[in-house]
């Protein structure tokens, strides 16, 4: 954590007793804020109910086989990371579980189930090299086309195919030449901690604003795209933000062809812009729409919005009071920059395989693209921070990042006592017969508007003309 | 001339460009940037500046093809060159399209 504290000086009352309770405060403190800590609040849920009641523990393990216990409180940073955003900011209903529901919520729209080192979506794999473990997410439908490349192989590319040339390569050459070729790749390794946010103050702050936004509402433009970004976006309008999803015509957020259902959950009540980003007007319009904004939220690796020419330090310099929210991989940083991540390699790169390994003896991804819900989550509370202390910040979140300060909570100290912790766990999950999911923290009214259909009227009320 | 192979990595003799091959011909071909024909990645560069007609830059992470679509590089390095393949200039390919979910 930088030394820019933009919470410093205010006091939040924010009760509980448990792993979510103790994160909440966790992330406020790192913040800056006081917490004050009732001893009379409530108990917080088991950290293995939760994992249980938000539908992740059916989500890991082998197909057929048993479904898996974490041995770390995941669900309990997602509960925390919310508390702490509900802390923040007024309109969220948040239940105990709410947070947690979230990371089990696309699996349960999309119908997925478990299938041990492969992810619940499909894309990813955990496959044996030759000396360990490397996560390779397949995501996008042209990442088939660099597979030839990153192997150095003429073989037809499929699972087949790949597995057994990863099997005699070492992994540091595999993450390295897969880096090169921006396909997403981790290896599976021990957990080390890193703390979640990156917060620089690059631009002048305005004064704090109140916990509910009332008619002081910011305007937050969107660029992101699948489930980080969104998530971030949407709990950020439900705390009262006016939010416009800008997406490009030629590549439009992927999520539209997923489950309708769950783009509705995280984009209804954005308005949608679309423009052509290969176009001089349609960058321009681009340009004067962020230009615009309060907040923006973008996913892109720094060298995408760099290359059109908007930088995020520019933007925070040139006008007081502004937030710049960047998610990436792997942090802004260097060669690191370049790195493309999803949430399920995150989830290997960020030790949960290796654990769920010492713990069960199976090579598994945990959860369902678990990166991407725990960071969303994280995102919106940066954001609203930095808001609430009148901005001025670049907020760097990256998957990896989030995911290593969370499976570094509360995580066993020793093998003996992961695996006590393992086997307690489980037996406290499989000790209740049903378990009812928790109710969302917001549940759209409405669908999400339709690719482009706010164009005109956005561009029109805020005055963005073309070039 | 060179036969190249899908994942062979070259640098131009002219400028800081670096690519690696995605795919490609069967027969060797003449692959250059800045008008000199790339380099091994620990070959010599000349001490030359990239020909002005071929001198169209590249950008690191897009992708180029030739008109035929027969071949396609990854810039993993930008320069001040542009890259051709017998003689004709290669285009930026579209960015990848976002998958529906990770």
């Amino acid at each position: 954590m930088a030394s820019v504290r933009p919470l410093a000086g205010l006091r939040v009352a924010l009760g509980g007793r448990g792993h979510a309770s103790d994160y909440a405060r966790q992330l406020l403190a790192s913040l800056g804020a006081e917490c004050e800590a009732k001893g009379d609040g409530e108990s917080d849920e088991h950290p293995a109910l939760a994992w249980r009641r938000s539908g992740l523990m059916a989500l890991t393990g082998r197909a057929g086989g048993a479904a898996r216990m974490c041995p770390v409180p995941l669900t309990a940073c997602a509960d925390g990371a919310l508390a702490a955003l509900a802390a923040l900011g007024g309109g969220l209903r948040v239940a105990p579980g709410s947070g947690a529901a979230l990371m089990g919520v696309r699996a349960q729209f999309a119908g997925l189930a478990r299938q041990g080192a492969v992810s619940p979506g499909g894309t990813c794999r955990l496959l044996a090299c030759r000396d360990g473990h490397i996560a390779i997410n397949l995501a996008r439908p042209d990442d088939w086309a660099m597979v030839p490349a990153w192997l150095e192989s003429d073989d037809v590319p499929n699972w087949v195919t790949v597995a057994a040339r990863v099997s005699d390569q070492p992994a540091a050459q595999l993450l390295e030449r897969a880096r090169l070729l921006g396909l997403a790749a981790a290896v599976s390794a021990a957990p080390t901690p890193r703390s979640w946010l990156e917060l620089n103050l690059l631009g002048a702050p305005k004064a704090p604003r109140p916990r509910c936004a009332g008619d002081d509402r910011p305007l937050v433009v969107d660029l992101s795209s699948l489930w980080a970004g969104p998530l971030c976006g949407q709990l950020l309008r439900e705390l009262g933000a006016h939010v416009i999803k800008v997406e490009s015509s030629a590549r439009p957020d992927g999520a539209r062809r997923g489950p309708a259902a769950f783009f509705d959950l995280l984009n209804a009540g954005k308005a949608s812009v679309q423009l052509d980003l290969a176009s001089p007007t349609g960058r321009d319009r681009l340009r004067q729409l962020i230009e615009r904004a309060d907040i923006v939220i973008e996913a892109s690796r720094p060298r995408a919005l760099r290359q059109m020419g908007v930088a995020a330090e520019d933007w925070l310099a040139a006008r007081a009071g502004r937030s710049w929210l960047s998610i990436t991989g792997h942090g802004r940083r260097g060669d690191a920059a370049d790195w493309v991540a999803f949430g399920d390699d995150a989830g290997v790169g960020a030790g949960l395989s290796e654990l769920m390994h010492r713990a069960t003896g199976e090579r598994l991804i945990c959860g369902d693209a678990i990166g991407d819900p725990l960071t969303g989550l994280h995102a919106a509370l940066a954001a609203w921070a930095s808001w609430r202390a009148g901005g001025g910040h670049l907020l760097a979140l990256s998957l990896d990042a989030v995911l290593r300060h969370c499976v570094s909570f509360g995580a066993p100290r020793s093998d003996d006592a992961l695996h006590e912790r393992h086997a307690r766990w489980t037996r406290v999950a499989r000790s209740r017969r049903n378990i009812a999911r928790a109710p969302l923290c917001f549940a759209p009214q409405s669908h999400a508007r339709p690719l482009g259909a706010d164009t005109a009227a956005v561009l029109s009320v805020l005055g963005v003309r073309a070039a | 001339m060179k036969t190249l192979k899908a994942g062979t990595r070259l640098k131009s003799a002219a400028c800081d460009t670096e690519v690696m091959v995605i795919r490609t011909r069967p027969e060797p071909v003449l692959l250059c940037c800045g008008g000199m024909e790339m380099i091994a990645m620990d070959g010599q560069k000349a001490a030359a500046e990239p020909d002005a007609a071929f001198a169209q830059g590249t950008l690191v992470g897009k992708r180029y093809v030739d008109e035929q679509d027969t071949t396609e590089l990854l810039c993993t390095k930008g320069g001040k060159g542009g890259l051709s393949l017998e003689g004709a200039i290669l285009v930026v390919k579209q960015a990848k399209a976002l998958p529906s979910s990770d």
